[in-house]
């Protein structure tokens, strides 16, 4: 390209900047979940307006927005645990590796094995930490002493707490701190090898330790697994996400890489939320 | 303009990085003319004074690198607050580098022999340095105001900084071939003019900065440059000159 010096231009050219260039890495991961004009009800309550959003193949994707925006009611969606409740229903598609799982014929036992959850408060059971870990893979598969054993070894291991209890597997799961217990929960649901794991606020009863080996474990598990967290700390959801989504009053507003949401979202309402000046 | 922060701390500390940005800007200014001035009516003292108060700048520039490495431990800010303090930081890298060339002129006030005749030249250097006052002067506005339409009229004017540099440069090339007794004067010239150029690129790298910290992308680096000093051929002397 010439340019003409000391020529001024009677109409100045265009800003040439950096924008619309093309986006790091080579087009977009699979979509492991894809939700589609996703309604949700409670009652006569509408808590989600036509959700659309992607959960990319072994990529993290974090929820974020305000309290009572229906980020958590989304994470339930994914594997039905709202069912478990009366007058709850959702409509709309959330397509599993393209299958519906919102289909009234959908096995919710199966599904909540593939798309495992771990909730805000640790939730160990009141048995043994070897327990806590073999109930679950007992009901869903028929395995020997030896490789039951082997499969609490690893998801022990893969949750990053098998140093710590490798020594008292037969302790109650109560008895660990809360970081522990948290990571036991994870142990539990990688166990039984899930495809999509659920973490909602996994970290907001935590110390900032605990709450950092928990990240680093995100950062471990995304290899092998689709991962959605919601969270209220705006950090951590920059720390471990690829994606994030901000939703506010039922509503996506936004959803880009994580990259962009944090530096140069493109809704206002986004900006004001991640920098701190909303409502 | 923004809304404000829900912490209102917060708007505090963004507003104190900006009025110390306003400060070092109004001290880099008042440095430029000062040290013009020294040059031009030969005035030590001034000179003198331009050289003591860059340690102001300096310290300015300490105060508000210290107060955004605070705030961004302290706020955590993202987006275009993190875009603000980082714009912060560049902009007073940008205005010290703009006061150390201003006491490099008044450094050489006192070298600089003023009984030649180079008024012509000195008028040159004078229109320069209006020129890229102006843009120092818009520049600041600019960020004032986040004003992204004035900024990018400041990145693209510097090519009006170059081409009179270029004039000059040329001018002072052809006072020393004519006598060799001008040589050291004009090359005292040739480095104040090249410093006031200078002063011009950290203008548009604020500029820059401005247009990075309102619309989160960058301008290009393809601006229009035309400082053509360094590939401009210097003629040989006539043998037995």
């Amino acid at each position: 390209m010439s340019s003409i010096a000391g020529v001024s231009h009677a109409v100045p050219p265009p800003i040439p900047t950096t924008a619309g260039r093309p986006a790091d890495g080579v087009g977009k991961p699979a979509e492991k979940i894809l939700v589609r004009n996703l309604n949700f009800y409670y009652g006569n309550n509408k808590a989600l307006k036509s959700i659309n959003v992607p959960l990319y193949d072994r990529k993290v994707t974090a929820f974020i927005g305000p309290s009572g925006c229906g980020k958590s009611t989304l994470l339930r969606i994914l594997n039905r645990i709202y069912s478990l409740y009366p007058h709850q229903w959702a409509e709309g598609d959330v397509l599993l590796d393209g299958a519906n799982i919102l289909d009234p014929g959908q096995d919710l036992n199966l599904l909540r094995a593939r798309v495992g959850m771990v909730f805000q408060k640790p939730t160990p059971f009141p048995m043994s930490i070897y327990e806590n870990i073999a109930f679950g893979i007992r009901l869903f598969e028929n395995l020997s002493r030896a490789e039951i054993e082997e499969r609490v070894q690893s998801a022990l291991r893969r949750a990053a707490i098998w140093d710590e209890v490798k020594d008292k597997l037969q302790a109650n799961g109560l008895s660990l701190s809360g970081g522990q217990q948290q990571r036991l929960c994870i142990a539990r649901t990688v166990a039984l090898k899930p495809e999509v794991i659920l973490l909602d606020e996994p970290c907001s009863a935590l110390d900032p330790i605990s709450t950092a080996k928990i990240e680093e474990l995100i950062d471990e598990l995304k290899d092998d697994y689709t991962i959605a967290i919601v969270t209220h700390n705006m950090q951590q959801a920059a720390r471990v996400s690829d994606y994030t989504a901000f939703m506010y009053l039922g509503e996506l507003i936004e959803f880009d890489t994580t990259s962009k949401m944090f530096t140069t979202p493109a809704d206002r309402r986004t900006q004001d939320y991640i920098t701190g000046r909303f409502g | 303009m923004m809304t404000e922060h829900t912490i209102k701390a917060f708007d505090t500390d963004l507003q104190e990085l900006a009025r110390m940005i306003a400060e070092m800007g109004g001290l880099a200014e008042r440095q430029i003319g000062d040290a013009l001035d020294a040059l031009n009516r030969h005035e030590a003292a001034l000179a003198r004074s331009v050289i003591a108060t860059d340690a102001r700048i300096d310290a300015l520039q300490r105060e508000i690198e210290e107060r955004a490495i605070l705030t961004i431990a302290r706020r955590q800010p993202m987006a275009v607050d993190l875009r603000d303090i980082v714009g912060a930081l560049r902009v007073s890298n940008d205005l010290e580098r703009i006061g150390d060339l201003a006491k490099n002129i008044a450094k050489r006030v006192e070298v600089v022999e003023n009984e030649l005749s180079l008024q012509k030249v000195m008028r040159g250097v004078e229109h320069m340095t209006e020129l890229v006052l102006t843009q120092i002067k818009d520049v600041l506005d600019a960020y004032a105001r986040r004003d992204v339409g004035k900024a990018v009229q400041v990145w693209r004017s510097d090519e009006e900084v170059d081409a009179v540099n270029n004039s000059l440069f040329r001018e002072l090339l052809t006072y020393m071939m004519e006598d060799p007794r001008n040589i050291s004067v004009c090359i005292h010239l040739l480095f104040c003019a090249k410093n006031i150029e200078r002063m011009g690129d950290h203008a548009t790298n604020i500029a820059e900065t401005v247009f990075n910290i309102v619309t989160g992308d960058y301008l290009r680096d393809d601006r229009p440059k035309a400082d053509a000093t360094s590939t401009t051929p210097v003629p040989t002397l006539p043998q037995g000159k």
